[in-house]
């Protein structure tokens, strides 16, 4: 039911999310692309917690098993902390499960959409929310 | 003389423990003002902010708009699982400023060649992108909060992006003629009745008023009308006359929801900005 609401999600945000940005962003998300989506499940390497966005660094096992290293984007600091996050609330060595937007031009560097941490449980992210697409006012 | 010793390294050792706990007092004390009360405001029997009790007023009469404010924006709530984590609300104003107007914002044929390079380039060319300041009249629009301090001469907006400030002066003087040009332009402000009408000139040349790039220009005059219509909400109208990029003067109305029991973070764009790179390179 998850993965289809947010798919569901996803797919209006392809439409909402053309030129627009993710809660908490300064600027526009365009060099991530929100239809083309991972999931990863790996260990916290290291949560790089400071502005504009947090990063948060994970080791996974890619499809051939090798290691490789996710660099994922979230927003800053002060909107995580607005909402319940402290520095460490993933910490080194803790498992996450990641659904997020691929950079466009590069490898392995995503915009988190969900985090579960080792429990379980989702984490707000800034991104989980995808504006109503609103079209332009018309001219009466 | 051996327990003399201890004691005295004892002793030390307490000292420095208690010299370090000092010192991390400050960063215990900041996460703890997230939760931390705002005095003086209207409260109901359980606590909750009164956000509907009549605007607060100044000594001199006039409504006080002191507070900390963030774009005000009732979103859907698309949580439909129960551990689903609710959304952040932001302005849709700042993607497209002129998103609620009729047809749009009226772009002289200049501002819509800006536009299609700056639509085609994503963020890349956008300032913001860049760490720049966080400029007014799009500062009201960003995903940081704003704190008014009004005093009867000044009032003095604090912005958390890059911990930025702008000044409108109350003291009645006048516009600056052939100012320097800057980020935040030159502001003074006159009582119209319960409204605070701002008027700035002396903006750069090259600053945006959203993501998608609507530009705003060194001949531009921008108009702000404050009106507090309660406790909890602000309304700013913003009226911009900027004839390169406009083909008439036009407005836009944002509202402002004030947020109690909270702080003031401070958000240093330039401490780790990696996003620049990440656009597709020229």
């Amino acid at each position: 039911m998850m993965a289809k609401t947010l798919s569901f999600r996803l797919l209006v945000a392809g439409v909402a999310l053309a030129a627009a940005s993710a809660a908490g962003a300064h600027h526009s998300q365009s060099e991530f692309d929100f239809k083309s989506t991972v999931e990863v499940e790996g260990f916290v390497t290291n949560l790089d917690w400071r502005s504009p966005h947090s990063r948060l660094y994970v080791e996974a096992l890619d499809a051939q098993g090798k290691t490789v290293n996710w660099d994922f984007e979230l927003p800053s600091p002060m909107t995580l902390m607005r909402r319940g996050w402290k520095r460490d609330s993933l910490k080194p060595g803790e498992k996450v499960k990641i659904k997020a937007a691929t950079a466009r031009h590069f490898p392995n560097i995503g915009y988190a959409i969900v985090i579960r941490d080792g429990s379980g449980k989702p984490l707000f992210t800034g991104v989980t929310q995808i504006y109503e697409p609103e079209p332009q006012a018309k001219t009466p | 003389m051996r327990r003399s010793r201890a004691a005295d390294r004892s002793s030390v050792i307490w000292r420095w423990v208690g010299i370090v706990v000092l010192g991390l007092a400050p960063a215990i004390a900041l996460a703890q003002w997230l939760g931390y009360p705002t005095p003086g405001i209207p409260r109901k029997p359980g606590g909750a902010p009164d956000m509907q009790a009549p605007a607060p007023r100044t000594r001199d009469g006039h409504p006080d708009f002191s507070g900390i404010w963030f774009a005000n924006v009732p979103s859907k709530d698309y949580c439909k699982e129960k551990d689903c984590v609710q959304e952040e609300r932001m302005a849709r104003e700042q993607i497209n400023l002129g998103i609620k107007m009729p047809g749009g914002l009226p772009y002289t044929e200049w501002s819509k060649q800006q536009m299609v390079s700056r639509r085609a380039h994503g963020g890349r060319d956008d300032p913001h992108t860049y760490c720049k300041p966080p400029n007014y009249p799009r500062a009201w629009t960003l995903p940081q909060h704003t704190k008014i301090i009004q005093t009867p001469d000044e009032m003095v907006l604090l912005h958390e992006f890059n911990a930025a400030y702008r000044e409108v002066y109350l003291d009645g003087r006048p516009l600056p003629v052939d100012p320097n040009p800057t980020w935040n332009g030159y502001s003074t402000g006159h009582w119209e009745g319960d409204t605070l009408v701002i008027e700035t000139n002396g903006i750069r040349d090259d600053m945006w008023l959203d993501i998608q790039g609507s530009p705003i220009t060194e001949s531009a005059r921008v108009t702000e009308r404050l009106k507090r219509v309660n406790l909890g909400l602000m309304k700013v109208e913003i009226a911009v006359n900027d004839p390169k990029a406009y083909t008439r003067p036009w407005s836009v109305t944002i509202e402002m929801a004030l947020q109690v029991d909270t702080q003031m973070l401070e958000e240093i764009c330039m401490d780790n900005e990696q996003d620049v790179k990440l656009y597709r390179p020229e």
